[in-house]
This record gives structure tokens, sequence and C-alpha cells, in this order.
């Protein structure tokens, strides 16, 4: 029997072809929110991300290895946050993570990849804190502050110098809102009165009438889509007829379904344009409701960028993690469905941003902010 | 202006915790149970709401329909979760109560989806322009006046019904009630039903009004009603909505002027402490 | 390694919380829903003096001090009230410390405090350390049950009017319970700073106050055994279950009415009528 090794051995061969056991598989770590209150997003971002290892694999994988999502839910917690990251780690020991998270669960989790020299690429979460956890860690979502002072100048564009601001309490809100007010007094835009709220507000009555009573040109309102939905509504039901600007937390489709016909005009910084002319912007917008029957929205497609700039990364280096893989993401330039990317020396994003402005149920494009000056992240040099 | 206003939102937001309120009291009166879950029966309504509007069109057929729903749910709750329990030391059917609620809100994650849903048409969302000067949304009219309407209804009933009268009884001496043959069970029965169904005609106007419902759109009614009935005093139906009322106006005012200071809940909760400080029996309390 | 290492500080700090709220609830018969906010006043103490550079150690006497004191105010709250306001009330005071820290910028607000410096020590022995506190905090609870103090606590649970009479000065038993339990949970705020290095105010609101409490009353309201292995194995089940994953709360919140509606006197009563059939006499 002496062809019976010969025989096994080829048949073995043959069963790891198709069987790709777990351990020829790349596998990248993913954090994101499937439970609690930030559960939509949550799912968003899942799907962006499952999308993206889709589309790679499709297209062989990373040199014809198969990558796997493992992923956890963390529930926008840092508590979940920080043992989950540390499963990924040692457990699983996944080669990359990505956050499709928010700001409290990403900030815990980050140093733990940091430590353990696991590139780390945080979708849409913006605290600034996020990538001070070290150069392992990336952000391929525009920071709060950057953002603010592109709605200052966005104001300002629009001839509107009188601002009312309505801020959404939690590091989001607050981010932009700073980014905002720094911004301000270089275009001239004054800031009458600035309004928070909590995550769980749905009705805005009092603020809406003290809003009135300030008589704004304009006003700049952070939320997500599920509080910025009813403020809208509810803001041109009681009479406030002036341009409303938002971010990337409105950007859904589900903004423009619960605020109905209110949404007509809102303004929106963001980094997904609809309208690009770009074929990877609408392949996978494409992509994306065909999959899901469903718009991308911001959330979506942050995750799936983030997801495949850590894909992209690993192609450069053969699957391997590390050193290797960091030094690949940091001196890449991707084509993503939200741009070009490039990062700077402290692995923040550097790239315009695009206002788009809700024009007959659906999110158009209104301009491009593109102002290196203006937008500039923070470097390490602060 | 702005002060009337103000006054006027408060009693919008107030009409709505009235109606989620007087469940909790409806139940409290009866059981001396914390019923957390009830938040369950708002979100349901909401649910229940948006599917029947969305597939029939009319407004009124979706709240007849969530009312009656939650109605049986609560009977259901009532007879199949409290019931076993009620002679249980206090803190049991409040956490079985809390445990409720949780997996209520995580089964209609589960089924419906964390995004939320919408209304395919539009309902009440025209405008109204009261004396000339305050303007609301047809959707908040409706608020006020309905659980104005129902609400007037009800103590109508508990003052000249037999039915009625059985329920306050049982109220403030069960035993005696039921050696007058007024059965426990019923009384129950009826104080679930009604408790559910105002809290899911809430549910159905929040609803309208936000234009969203949402898994956990009943998470801060869970814990707001709470406070609410205590505020009252607890078991009162007129101090609960006194309490529901005087609650909407100061969170309205509140999160205006005190804003940079203590988000809404802190506020609420915060009004609640100084006033048990000062009336440790409640607002409104019977003793 | 270090997985386990970290399974095992949680588990041992949740043990320490839910011990000491063990000691206000259970002992003393106070339901408490706004527990986690000692936990945060804890966690904030002992951040911030570790972030202007107070050694680790030396931060706990003043993060359990700062909790103890509220405590005793919160407590002297609880004497106007009973029972169920005391419930609410005790909910509102969670929310209002959430409330109030959400707008101190000296307190980082929203975004919270990150950043928080090492302890020196190495994970391991940092895990050391905390479990030796939690059972520390185990011992401390058994001999206040079974001395006099827990005695009186355990009257007042059961009849608070009757101890009255007996010129029993109810008040100063009821405050002492606070603050013991406050000050633990402080203690117990400032390791949690610690293991995660990072602390937002949004992690001591009314959903953590409901979670020790459930572990409290899962484990068997009262008993120091039944609450440390409910506190130690519902803090970590998350993590074992993420194969669950979508499912977590769910099943959470169903555990809690089961057994509430099935056993309320907790894994402990369950343990009894397992191992002393003939003492369960139709409870």
């Amino acid at each position: 029997m002496k062809h019976k090794r010969l025989a096994i051995a080829v048949t073995t061969a043959f069963a790891l072809q198709f069987g790709a056991p777990a351990w020829a598989q790349v596998k990248i770590g993913i954090n994101v929110p499937l439970t609690g209150f930030a559960a939509a997003d949550g799912k968003s971002a899942l799907d962006g991300a499952k999308l993206a290892v889709a589309d790679a694999n499709a297209k062989g994988g990373i040199n014809g290895e198969k990558i796997e999502l493992v992923i956890y839910d963390d529930q926008a917690s840092p508590k979940e946050a920080a043992p989950a990251a540390t499963k990924l780690i040692e457990k699983d020991k996944v080669v990359a993570g990505v956050s499709g998270s928010y700001s409290a669960s990403t900030r815990a989790a980050a140093p733990l990849f940091q430590a353990a020299k696991v590139p780390y690429v945080v979708a849409y979460s913006i605290h600034p804190d996020v990538t001070l956890a070290g150069d392992y860690v990336f952000r391929t979502a525009t920071m709060g502050e950057v953002q603010g002072r592109a709605g200052a100048r966005l104001a300002s564009d629009l001839g509107k110098k009188k601002v009312v601001l309505i801020t959404l309490k939690n590091d989001f809100g607050q981010a932009l809102a700073a980014g905002f007010k720094e911004a301000a007094p270089k275009f001239g835009v004054t800031i009458i009165n600035e309004y928070e709220y909590s995550m769980p507000d749905r009705q805005f009555g009092a603020l809406i009438s003290k809003v009135k009573s300030d008589n704004p040109e304009l006003l700049y309102a952070s939320g997500y889509y599920f509080t910025a939905g009813p403020l809208v509504n509810q803001l041109r039901a009681a009479g406030v007829a002036v341009p409303i600007i938002g971010q990337e937390g409105y950007d859904s489709e589900k903004f423009i379904e619960i605020a109905g016909a209110a949404s007509e005009g809102t303004l929106v910084t963001t980094s997904l344009d609809r309208d690009s002319a770009s074929p990877v912007t609408q392949a996978f917008l494409k992509e994306y409701r065909a999959a899901y029957n469903s718009g991308a929205d911001m959330v979506a497609a942050s995750t799936y960028t983030a997801t495949s700039i850590a894909i992209d990364g690993l192609k450069k280096t053969g699957g391997k993690g590390g050193e290797a893989l960091k030094k690949a993401i940091e001196s890449g330039s991707f084509s993503t469905p939200i741009g070009m990317i490039t990062f700077n020396d402290l692995h923040e994003v550097k790239k315009d941003i695009q206002v788009q402005v809700v024009k007959g149920k659906a999110f158009r494009r209104h301009s491009v902010i593109s102002d290196p000056v203006l937008l500039a992240p923070p470097t390490k040099a602060k | 202006m702005l002060f009337v206003e103000l006054v006027a939102q408060g009693l919008v937001q107030g009409s709505i915790y009235a109606l989620i309120a007087l469940g909790l009291t409806l139940v409290y009166g009866l059981l001396r149970i914390l019923h957390v879950a009830h938040a369950a029966f708002f979100t349901l309504g909401g649910y229940v709401g948006v599917m029947v509007a969305n597939q029939t069109g009319s407004l009124a057929a979706a709240i007849v329909a969530a009312m009656i729903v939650a109605g049986i749910g609560g009977i259901l709750m009532f007879r199949l979760c409290y019931q076993p329990i009620l002679h249980q030391p206090p803190f049991v059917p409040l956490i079985a109560s809390i445990g409720l609620y949780i997996a209520a809100e995580e089964l209609f994650r589960i089924i419906f989806g964390p995004s939320g849903l919408s209304y395919k048409y539009e309902f009440l969302q025209g405008q109204v322009l009261l004396f000339g000067m305050l303007r609301f949304k047809q959707a908040e009219i409706a608020v006020m006046l309905g659980s104005a309407a129902i609400i007037g209804v009800l103590s109508l009933l508990q003052t000249r019904t037999r039915i009625g009268v059985a329920c306050q009884a049982t109220v403030s001496d069960p035993q005696m009630a039921e050696s007058f043959g007024i059965s426990l069970r019923r009384v129950g029965d009826i104080n679930f039903f009604v408790g559910s169904a105002l809290a899911a005609f809430a549910g159905v106007m929040v609803s309208v009004l936000n234009n969203l419902v949402e898994p956990t759109m009943g998470s801060v009614p869970s814990y707001k009603g709470l406070a609410i009935i205590v505020l009252g005093g607890l078991g009162s139906v007129r101090g609960t909505l006194a309490a529901a009322l005087v609650l909407g106006v100061v969170e309205s005012f509140g999160t205006i002027y005190l804003g940079h200071l203590l988000d809404r809940n802190a506020i609420a909760f915060a009004f609640l402490i100084l006033v048990l400080m000062w009336r440790p029996q409640g607002l409104f309390a019977r003793t | 390694m270090e997985y386990e290492i970290s399974l095992v500080t949680t588990m041992a700090i949740s043990v320490l919380f839910a011990l000491s709220l063990n000691l206000i609830t259970g002992f003393c018969g106070q339901i408490s829903l706004g527990h986690a906010a000692f936990l945060g006043v804890g966690a904030y103490t002992s951040g911030m003096l570790a972030k202007a550079g107070v050694p680790f150690l030396l931060t706990l006497p003043p993060a359990m001090l700062l909790a103890g004191v509220l405590g005793v105010v919160v407590g002297l709250a609880s004497l106007r009230v009973r029972a169920d306001f005391l419930a609410i009330t005790t909910m509102g005071v969670g929310f209002l410390f959430v409330g109030v820290v959400r707008q101190q910028e000296v307190l980082g607000a929203e975004m919270g405090i990150s950043a928080i410096p090492d302890t020196g020590m190495s994970k391991l022995v940092f895990m050391l350390f905390a479990v030796a506190l939690a059972a520390a905090a185990g011992l401390l609870s058994s001999y206040v049950r079974h001395c006099w103090m827990g005695r009186v606590f355990a009257a007042i649970a059961e009849d608070e009017d009757t101890v009255r009479v007996l010129g029993i000065d109810v008040p100063r038993f009821k405050l002492t319970a606070f603050a013991l339990g406050t000050a633990l949970a402080g203690l117990a705020g400032g390791l949690y700073a610690q293991q995660l290095k990072f602390i937002a105010p949004d992690s001591f609101g009314f959903i953590e106050s409901i979670t020790v409490l459930s572990m409290v009353v899962v484990g068997g309201i009262g008993s120091v055994i039944g609450v440390s292995v409910s506190a130690a194995v519902l803090s970590v089940l998350p993590s074992w279950f993420q194969v669950i994953g979508d499912y977590k709360l769910l099943v959470y919140g169903g555990l809690l009415f089961l057994m509430m509606r099935f056993s309320p006197g907790g894994m402990a009563a369950l343990v009894a009528r397992i191992f002393h059939p003939d003492r369960w006499a139709g409870k």
C-alpha cells in the first residue's frame, strides 16, 4: 500500500483547498454596537464591513486566502468594548481591527490594539483622543472639530451671520460645536445662543420656542437621524424657515423618512457624495442597495471604507499584520467610496468635506468644501 | 409670549406623561407594584399604530387597534406575570418588571429591527394657530384634547359606575372589597387593560408627533413614569395627573434655562427630590 | 493569559460592587436604584487624583470617603421616605449624578476622563489586589451580618416599626448601612477607573444601577455567597456568550424575570431548596 500515504496527502491537500479551515484565513476583528441604544448604527456599520469583506473575498481574498470578519457586540459601551478588544487580540488573534462603533467604546478599545501592535482603523468615531492612543490607530472619519469648522465656513458661504447652535449632548455633538465655535469668528459668524439636548430626547417643543424667540438666520444642529429627524420636522412645523446645517449624523435615508417633507433643503456636511462621479462611490452605492435593499448611509460607507483600507493594507503585506501592516496603511493612498484617503502623521485623514442637500427626498450634492488649511486635522506636532 | 409658549409646550409633554403615568398609578393603587414594564405597552402601541396606519391609511383604526392589543397584553401580563408573585416582597415584582421590560425592548428590536419605523402617510401634521399667536401641530392639540377627554371619561366611570366604585374600593381595602363579592382579579384585569390601553394611545400619539417608532422609545417613560406617580402621591389618580402636567412644564422651562447645568432627566429628578424633601408623601397624596 | 486576567479582574470588581449594594439592600432592606452613582463618585475621584499625580493606592481612601459621605447624605433622605418612594428617590440620585457630571468641563463633561495613569502594578498584581479587596468585602459582609449590627439590619428589613418601638435608633443603623455600602462602592469605582483607564458619565447611569441590583437579587438578597457568585457570573456572561450575541439582553431580561417568578430568593434560595428541602417550608 505504498500509494496510501500519497493518497492521503493528495486528498488532504484537496480538502484544504475547499475546506478553508480557520487557521488559513485572514482574520479582521470589528467591534460594533449590535444591541443597546446605538443598535441602528451598529447594524449599518456591520453591513458596510461585511460588504467590504464579501467584495474582497469575491476577488480572491488576500493572496487566495479568505478574509474572515470576527464580530463582537460592544453595546457602544467602554465596559464591553475593552474585553471585546482583548478577546479579538488574544483569542481570535486578528491581524487588524476595525471600529464600527461610537467614541466611548472606541476610546476604550484603541489603547489595547495599540499595546498589542495590531493596526486599528476607526470608521466614524470622531473623538480627538482616539488617535492619541498611538500610531497603530487610524481614523477614516473627519474629526468633529474639523467638521464643525467646515460648518462655520458653510454658514458664511450662505451669507448667514447670526447662528443658533443646537447641540447633542455627547462627545460627537460637543466636538462639532467646538469646531464651529472655533472657526466662526474667522468668518464673521456670530453665535447668538447654544442649546443642548440629550440622546433620548425626541420632543423639542420648549427648545424650539426659545429658538424662535432668538430669531437666528441659520441653525447649526448636531444629532443622529433619530434625533435630527424629529427635530427638523418639529422646527419646520413650528414655522422656523431658516436654513439648517446638519452633519454626518443626519446622513441616512431614515432622516428623510422621519422628517418627511420638512427635510427638504437641509444641508449636511458629510463624507458620502451620492452624486459623486467616482466609479468607486457609485459602485458601492449600487452594491449596497442590491445587497441590503436600502440606501447606504454615512456609517455604512465609513465602515466599508475602514474595512477595505485594512484589507488593502493586508494585500500589500501578504496577510501579515503588525509593523508591516501599519507601514502599509500609513503610506498608502486608498480609493474609497468616501473619496481618496491618505493619512497624516497622526493617522488622521486628509480629505474634503462633502456638502449634501436634501432635494426631492434624497441626498444630492450641494458643494464641496476643499480648504486644506481650514480642514487640516491635528498633527503630532500639535 | 415665550413664557406662554413654554407653558403650552410643557402641557403637551405633560399630557403625554399623564397618559403613561395613569396606567402606572392604577396598577400601583391596586397592587402596590412599580410596573416598570408598563412602558412596553407604550412602545407596543407605537408599533401597532404605525403598522395598522401604514396598512389601512387610517389613524383612527391604528389607535383602536393599538389600544386593544395593548389592553389585552396588559391583562396577560397581569395574569401570567404579576398575579403569581403578588405575595412576595416588593422588590420581586419590581425586578421581574424590569426584566420583562428589558426583554420586551429587545424583542421589539429583534422583530422590527433597530432602525425604527415611520408613517407612510401624514397624520395630523398640519398647523393650528390658537389665540392668534400660539402655533401647534395638530398632533399636539390632539394629544392634549385626547388625554383630557380620556381622563375625564375615566374619572366619571370611576365615580359613577358600579365597576368604577368597585375598583376604588379594592384600592382602599382589598380584603373588605373581596368580602363584598368584588373580585380582585376582575378589578386587576380592568386596571391593566385600561392602563395599558392608555399607554398605547400615548405611544401612537408620540409616534405621530415624532414620525418615529423605535424599540427604545419606552425607556425614558419607564422610569419617568415612576417619578411622576411618586411625585403625585402613589395611588392618587388626580395627583398623578397634576404631577404629570407640572413636571411637563418644569421640564419645559428647566431644559431651556438650566440646560447648561443639568440635563432633562436630572432636572426632572432634582425637582422630584426637592418636592419629596418638602412633602415626603408626594404633592397630592391622600393619606 | 491577559484575557483571563482581565476577566477575573472584572469579576472581582463586580463582586465588590454587588456586595456593597448587598449591605444596603440585602441587610437593611433599602432598595437602591441609583447605586451606580457611588461607583461613579469613586471612579471620578480616584481617576482625577491619579491624573493629578497622586499614587493609585492613595487615591482609594478619598474615593471611599467621598462616596461614603454622599451615601450618608442620601441615607438622610431615606429617613424621610419609605420603601417604594426610596427606590424612586435613589433612582433620582443616580440621574442627578450623571446629569451634573455631564455638564462639568473639569470632570471631562461628555467626553469623560481618559488616559488614567498606570498604577505601577502589573496586570496580574492588580487582579490579585482586586480579588483580595472583594474577598475582604465578603468577609466584612459576613461579619456584619452575624454580629449585632447585622441582626438589627435584618430586623429593620423585616419590620421597621417594631424595631423603632423597641427603642433602637433605626436612623443611625440605616445611615451606617448606607455609609458602609456606598464607601465600598466608591472603592470599587476606583478599581473600575483603573481597569478601564477611561471613564465617562454614561457608565454610571440607570442601566448600571439596575445591573448591579439584578446581581444582588439573582444571587439572593442578603446572601453573601449568592451575591458573590451571581456577580462574578453575570459580569462576564456577555463575554462568554458572544455567540448568543444578538440575543444577549433578551436572555438577560428573561433570566431576571424567570428568577423572580420562580425563585425570588435568588440562587441562594434555589441552593437551599436543593440541600435543605425540609427547611423549605412553602416559602
